[in-house]
């Protein structure tokens, strides 16, 4: 059982992504598996059902467990990985994100839904454990999926697994004739054991090779019994007095190779994660630069062809900062607030009229459909600021516990309520009308040297306090 | 103008085709009808001549001018190479104690493409008077140097509108004694919602009936809070983003 396979990294993979691509690559699924994906991956990459390649692993298994060792061995080499949609039993909806053509299996295995129970089980056990086969979907509860998750599926498979293969080998043997001695037996069901329970790890590694410390335990106790078995199996004719001595020249040859072998380990170690911070690197340059090219370079293009006219190519570059604005800062995670109703309002002013509008806003709170009244009245004060006043405009929103006071302003020549004639509606239905339907207030003031209108709504005391203080980017 | 007051000036900036900007842009501004931007809103003469005796693209450079020209004011980009990575901080940081002639600090005033919190909360807690932002018109550059000058601080309304949400202002919060770090007292408070509001100073002053001595008096005195704070949410919003 013990295959000359290493529980190393996987092998890189030649170029996955051939020009001419007849079959899908062959990596293992990381949903729908039933052991280790082999088998799936392997359907899927030869286009046959996956019943049929499991009951040619079972049936292959019988002489002599040949099966198993191609089941070992393929599941040490296949990269792990997310299929192609195809005639496969993974599930459509899991495999949406991309995958990482050239990339070890570890990091793809760091991006796969953390609910998908990737069950790490045994290879070589699937014919005499009951267990084994639990059919396509288990329908587990979820604590017991994190159970299994935790790798211990693993290792119960394998202990039944192994004994019951120890078992009927050792009955198969012995009824072919076949003397078997318990002291060769015994130690090699062990090493099995050992082994299973180390491999068993390999794919569970967070992105950053970062293991719980429950797989530690395992590892340690796979190494243990491999460890134990091999002393087994080599001293298992001599007497008991010797095995200490053989012990101690195991551990100490251990221990000679550990020293030796640690310098290499740590430097393949430290270059493995320096290229793959590189890679991440590169990766994530390549997205800026794809950013960069759809929009700002796009922008710097229209603005050289319109350089003539000041307006356009002011507006142009404020358009483009605030848009790389909101990429760098990542405006999203506020979607659904105040804030960002009153930046997008703003903004669309700024777009329309081209004059900007500095827009700060301190504290914050989801929207309703108050806050929504107050943002177009806002809007229309800012609007009717832009069209009759002078820059700058500025517009400060404040959210307070009790109330949301806003203030527009502008530096022209203003205006009295009085002077507007009856049959407009901006000032009068749209800011004054609007909020007093919603409750609150609106007040114009005019100043020697602008206009501010002041917009008050109440609100009720705040369910969630406002998060972190957070600046605006209008 | 007889009276003007000329200020020594160091641009630290990393573009070079911004720092010639600047340059032109203040040298025009001080020479009266030259004047552009918002001159027209604010017809008021240039009392400072600003002089440029100094240039630097980086932080060693920058310090080592600094530390050579001993300039009145320091117009320091946010974002600049070298040194400890932190930009316009690490020159604040390494030109600690350096003097004028005169005697007075050299005074840093930040300026930044942005203004989000991110870039400025950093140095103004090094030690900056105030920030403008790049797209700030000359005449206004003008007066926020001469205000950095003589030692008051430089609010814009964005900086204004962060002091009141990390005190706590917005919510309601007062300080029971001025001399309380963590909170601002009410007329502070006023004082900084008028600001984040748009308003210059002397529309504060005129606003709140008080002088512009004491608007600016009000705005050292947060500036001073905004530096030693240890509020909890701002000082934790800067050990979040690694600035302290």
């Amino acid at each position: 059982m013990t295959t000359r396979t290493e529980p190393s990294q996987p092998v890189p993979q030649p170029a996955v992504l051939r020009p001419a691509v007849l079959r899908p690559p062959l990596v293992r699924p990381t949903d729908g598996r039933i052991i280790g994906g082999v088998a799936a991956g392997l359907a899927v990459h030869l286009g046959v059902p996956v019943k049929m390649v499991r009951i040619g692993f079972l049936v292959a298994a019988v002489p002599f467990g040949a099966g198993l060792a191609v089941y070992v061995f393929l599941w040490a080499t296949m990269r792990e990985g997310t299929l192609a949609p195809a005639p496969s039993p993974v599930d459509p909806a899991q495999i949406a994100q991309p995958g990482q053509p050239g990339q070890p299996g570890q990091l793809s295995a760091g991006v796969r839904p953390a609910a998908t129970p990737s069950a790490a089980a045994t290879p070589g056990v699937a014919a005499p454990a009951p267990g084994a086969e639990p059919g396509h979907r288990v329908p587990t509860s979820k604590s017991l999926r994190a159970w299994l998750r935790s790798g211990n599926e693993a290792v119960v498979i394998a202990l039944l697994g192994v004994v019951a293969l120890g078992i009927a080998a050792a009955l198969w043997l012995g009824s072919a004739g076949i003397g078997v001695e318990p002291q060769v037996l015994l130690p090699v069901v062990v090493i099995a054991i050992g082994a299973l329970f180390f491999w068993s790890q390999l794919d569970d590694a967070d992105p950053v090779g970062a293991r719980r410390p429950v797989q530690w335990i395992w590892l340690i106790v796979g190494l243990s019994l491999t460890t134990l078995g091999l002393v087994g199996l080599l001293v298992g004719q001599t007497d008991v007095g010797q095995i200490w001595q053989v012990a101690g020249a195991v551990l100490a040859a251990l221990v000679g190779v550990a020293v030796l072998a640690a310098p290499w380990i740590l430097r393949l170690w430290s270059n493995l994660r320096r290229e793959q911070a590189a890679r991440i690197r590169a990766t994530e340059r390549a997205d800026i630069a794809a950013h960069l090219h759809d929009s700002v370079l796009q922008t710097l293009a229209l603005i050289q062809r319109r350089a003539a006219d000041p307006a356009v190519v002011a507006r142009l570059a404020r358009a483009q900062e605030r848009q790389l604005r909101s990429y760098l800062y990542d405006e999203d995670a506020r979607a659904g607030t105040l804030g960002a109703a009153l930046t997008a309002a703003l903004d669309e002013i700024e777009d329309l009229h081209g004059v900007p509008v500095e827009l700060v806003v301190t504290g914050d709170r989801s929207m309703d459909e108050h806050l929504e009244a107050l943002v177009k009245a806002v809007r229309e004060a800012a609007w009717n600021a832009v069209r009759h006043g002078e820059p700058p405009v500025t517009a400060y929103v404040e959210v307070g516990p009790t109330a949301v006071e806003a203030f527009v302003r502008d530096h022209g020549t203003g205006f009295s309520l009085d002077d507007v004639p009856d049959d407009r509606a901006g000032v009068r239905e749209s800011i004054i009308g609007r909020m007093e339907r919603h409750g609150g207030t609106a007040t114009i003031r005019r100043r020697s040297d602008g206009t501010e209108i002041e917009l008050c709504l109440p609100v009720e005391a705040p369910t969630t306090a406002p998060s972190q203080p957070e600046e605006e980017n209008a | 103008m007889s009276q003007q007051r000329t200020i020594r000036v160091v641009l630290v900036d990393d573009h070079h085709m911004f720092r010639t900007g600047v340059r032109a842009e203040l040298m025009s501004a001080a020479t009266p009808g030259g004047g552009s931007g918002s001159a027209g809103a604010r017809p008021a003469a240039p009392t400072y001549a600003p002089q440029i005796v100094g240039e630097a693209g980086a932080v060693e450079s920058a310090t080592s001018v600094i530390k050579e020209t001993r300039p009145d004011v320091v117009l320091l980009d946010v974002h600049i190479p070298g040194g400890d990575g932190h930009g316009g901080a690490d020159v604040i940081r390494a030109c600690a104690g350096v003097q004028t002639e005169a005697g007075q600090p050299v005074r840093f005033l930040a300026l930044s493409v942005s203004d989000a919190a991110e870039d400025v909360i950093a140095v103004i807690r090094a030690g900056a008077r105030g920030y403008v932002t790049k797209t700030i018109s000359a005449g206004d550059l003008l007066t926020a140097i001469g205000r950095v000058a003589d030692g008051d601080a430089v609010f814009s309304p964005r900086l204004a509108g962060f002091v009141l949400d990390a005190f706590g202002a917005a919510a309601g919060e007062v300080a029971e004694i001025d001399e309380e770090l963590d909170r601002l007292s009410a007329r502070e408070r006023e004082v900084m919602r008028l600001i984040a509001r748009g308003y210059q100073y002397k529309e504060v002053a005129k606003e709140l009936f008080i002088s512009i001595k004491t608007v600016e008096t009000h705005v050292s005195s947060v500036l001073r809070k905004l530096q030693l704070s240890s509020r909890h949410e701002l000082t934790a919003w800067a050990m979040g983003r690694r600035l302290l």
